[in-house]
């Protein structure tokens, strides 16, 4: 490989409404709503993407096998390279990944990168149960609740992750979703409430868990000079990388996950940052329950082990405090898995150029972003920021 | 570079690689879209419904024009009338691909009172509706050879389109035979046979992983021996499980619990059993000590296991 490498950037952005069911589109419907809004934000047509990127999650939460084919039709991509990539919750950061080496490889000049679930059509818990290995505890499986519940049960020893801290993680990005036009779920809630609300895999209570949602994001990428000439305001990338774990590994603690912190290690080597909670203006964590942003609070850095309740009690990852994290409301406010993480990166990019509206954090020029997939076996970190590097 | 290296007692077990039945049911609520929607919808009052993108006319109606990706423009009410593209016949029936008169694109149905030996591609079918319609594609049961060709003129527009259809119902059910293997093999024939519960001890770092396995994930080494686990242990991490759910093996409140067997370095995942859920937040929370009580289930499988319990007193 010669020269210096690519700089990709985001230079469009759309997403659907999300909701609890939309009835009123298909699967595909629903991922070419996301499509138009991003190829409208860009300022292009189908005729000027490359390449189709597909993220969603299993093919058992849809019942449609190969989803990406019966997407060509909606998205006018026929003769087209479509590919579909798939990382459970962490799908759409997966998806993004393989666009950006599509263009660092030189395959594609821009790509496309949609992400969707349509939840509302399967058994959620049902199918994120055969994640397990059929002899090895699936018959115990609630989805990833009973798994991520009983990990926050033994941080919250170990690390002091409190019912109440987590209870005010759901405040904090409920409050958020409230200005965000595109979340679902906007109602206004306290720790006390969370604290009553009824449990499901205790600690997880009802008001830990985001909702179920219908919902699609798409991304448009592009590199350098050709970014530029799309949009004055491009996002850039500045680091993106997605690690895994062995599920069955010998001495897996899950206290903190290791593919999350290798991943932040190498995005912050390659975005040049050495202080995180310093030298970022917003965060997009994907938080599939609350307990989650605690601990990715820690695993990215923010604060030391130990400290995460410390830090959402202080109040500095709220609208107004130093590092806002999910302005957008994050999965509580919606959580359409395939996309959630796709939803992620596209609101750094809204951020770092200004176009976030009523929940745009002020002057924000670096963004970071973390989304996963499985049970803390796979872990994504992006940077984005308004400042070609 | 990773050789893969079975003991000894694997191989002589080679006989026991068997398979697990596993079957995964699910209800659906598919969501057809407008143009389709209205398509099921209309097939109960034996009316074909199109839709047109420009110059093309898509039947059954589509959202979208694969050729252009461009949405439906409007609803054209066709004749059910038709031309076979190319058929297949199996223990089911013949299925055939039909492309409706003025379609530009086929699709796939069944083909009715047909002879296969003398059916011929480019024959004419017209449409066989269900005596009672139930709401779904299998309203328009089929297509048959075509009898007095009555005339019929596309009509753009039709007049009261039914609403269209917000839900498919759809159960999934698929059967599985998962191999066991060597290791799952051993492990589960002691369980079943001796209520023996059996790891693998890593040559190098000594390490015994359970479920058992060829390479240690830690050091890379080939696991050497198998070893014999005491069904006690500690809870690593547990939560208490009150959601209920489509599909759900178990019936709640139960403990899920993550427990790490003595001696060895990996997880089990079952529950803690025998306690009440307000009580085990405490009392089976991560450092509790348990045991397995094993069930009268014989199936080589965790389930032989009914449930771990709590041993009294060494909470660490
Ligand atoms: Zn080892």
């Amino acid at each position: 490989m010669s020269g210096r490498s690519k700089s990709i950037a985001i230079v469009g952005t759309g997403q659907t409404v999300h909701a609890r069911r939309r009835t009123d589109v298909s699967q595909a419907g629903l991922a070419r709503e996301a499509v138009v809004e991003a190829l409208d934000d860009a300022g292009l047509t189908m005729d000027d993407i490359d390449s189709v990127i597909v993220a969603s999650g299993p093919a058992m939460f849809g019942a449609v096998n190969q989803p990406e084919k019966w997407l060509v039709d909606a998205l006018g991509a026929r003769y087209k390279p479509v590919v579909r990539v798939t990382s459970g919750g962490g799908t759409g950061l997966a998806g993004a990944l393989a666009g950006m080496n599509q263009i660092k490889g030189g395959s594609a000049k821009r790509v496309l990168v949609v992400a969707y679930d349509k939840l509302s059509e399967g058994q959620l818990q049902a199918s994120i149960s055969t994640l397990y290995d059929p002899f090895w505890g699936r018959e115990f499986a609630v989805g990833i609740m009973g798994f991520s519940a009983a990990y926050w049960h033994a941080r919250i020893k170990r690390l002091g992750h409190t019912e109440e801290a987590a209870a005010m993680v759901g405040v904090k990005n409920r409050k958020h979703a409230l200005a965000n036009p595109k979340a679902h779920v906007k109602k206004e809630i306290t720790v006390e409430d969370v604290m009553a609300s009824r449990p499901l895999c205790w600690p997880i209570k009802v008001l830990d868990v985001p909702p179920i949602s219908d919902g699609a994001c798409a991304v448009i990428l592009a590199a350098d000079e050709d970014a530029l000439s799309i949009t004055e305001s491009p996002a850039w990338i500045h680091g993106m990388a997605y690690y895994c774990e062995a599920d069955n590994a010998a001495d897996r603690q899950m206290i903190q996950s290791e593919p999350l912190q290798i991943a932040a290690a190498k995005v912050y080597q390659d975005a040049g940052i050495t202080n995180p909670f310093r030298q970022f203006d917003v965060a997009e964590l994907q938080e599939p329950y609350t307990c989650f942003e605690l601990s990715y609070y820690e695993g990215l850095g923010l604060c030391p082990e130990g400290g995460a309740a410390e830090l959402v009690a202080s109040g500095e990852t709220a609208m107004g405090g130093s590092l806002p994290v999910n302005p957008s409301g994050g999965c509580m406010g919606a959580n359409p898995i395939g996309a959630t993480a796709l939803i992620r990166l596209a609101e750094a990019a809204m951020q770092v150029t200004g176009k976030a509206g009523g929940h745009q954090v002020p002057g924000a020029s670096r963004a970071l972003v973390q989304a996963g997939g499985g049970w803390a076996n796979l872990r994504g970190v992006a940077v984005v920021g308004s400042e070609k590097r | 570079m990773t050789v893969i290296h079975q003991p000894e007692t694997a191989e002589a077990n080679v006989e026991t690689m068997d398979w697990m039945a596993a079957q995964i049911k699910m209800p659906y609520t598919l969501t057809p879209g407008q143009a389709t929607g209205i398509f099921l919808a209309e097939l109960a009052g034996r009316r074909l419904i199109g839709s047109r993108h420009g110059d093309e006319l898509i039947v059954p109606a589509q959202d979208f024009s694969g050729t252009t990706g461009e949405p439906a423009t409007g609803f054209v009410e066709v004749a059910p009338v038709g031309t076979v593209q190319a058929f297949t016949t199996g223990a089911t029936g013949t299925i055939g691909i039909i492309l409706i008169d003025g379609s530009t694109v086929p699709f796939v149905h069944q083909l009715l009172g047909v002879e296969p030996e003398m059916l011929e591609l480019g024959a004419r079918v017209e449409a066989v509706w269900a005596d009672e319609p139930t709401g779904g594609m299998l309203d328009l049961a089929g297509f048959a050879p075509l009898g007095s060709a009555a005339t019929f003129e596309p009509k753009d527009d039709p007049a009261d389109l039914a609403a269209a259809f917000e839900k498919v119902d759809y159960t999934m059910t698929l059967d599985y035979r998962h191999a066991y293997g060597p290791y799952y093999g051993t492990l589960f024939d002691g369980v079943k046979d001796g209520r023996r519960i059996r790891g693998v001890k890593c040559s190098a770092c000594r390490r015994t992983l359970l479920p058992p396995r060829a390479l240690c994930d830690i050091c890379l080494a080939p696991t050497a021996e198998w070893v014999d686990v005491e069904a006690v242990g500690t809870v690593q991490a547990s939560s208490v499980v009150h959601i209920e759910f489509i599909g759900q093996r178990l019936t709640p409140p139960y403990v899920y619990a993550e427990i790490v067997l003595d001696g060895t370095s990996t997880r089990l995942i079952h529950m803690v059993g025998d306690v009440d859920p307000d009580v085990a937040q405490t009392a089976a929370a991560p450092g509790a000590r348990v045991r397995a009580v094993w069930s009268d289930r014989h199936t080589g499988s965790l389930a032989d296991i009914d449930h771990f319990e709590l041993l009294p007193g060494d909470e660490t």
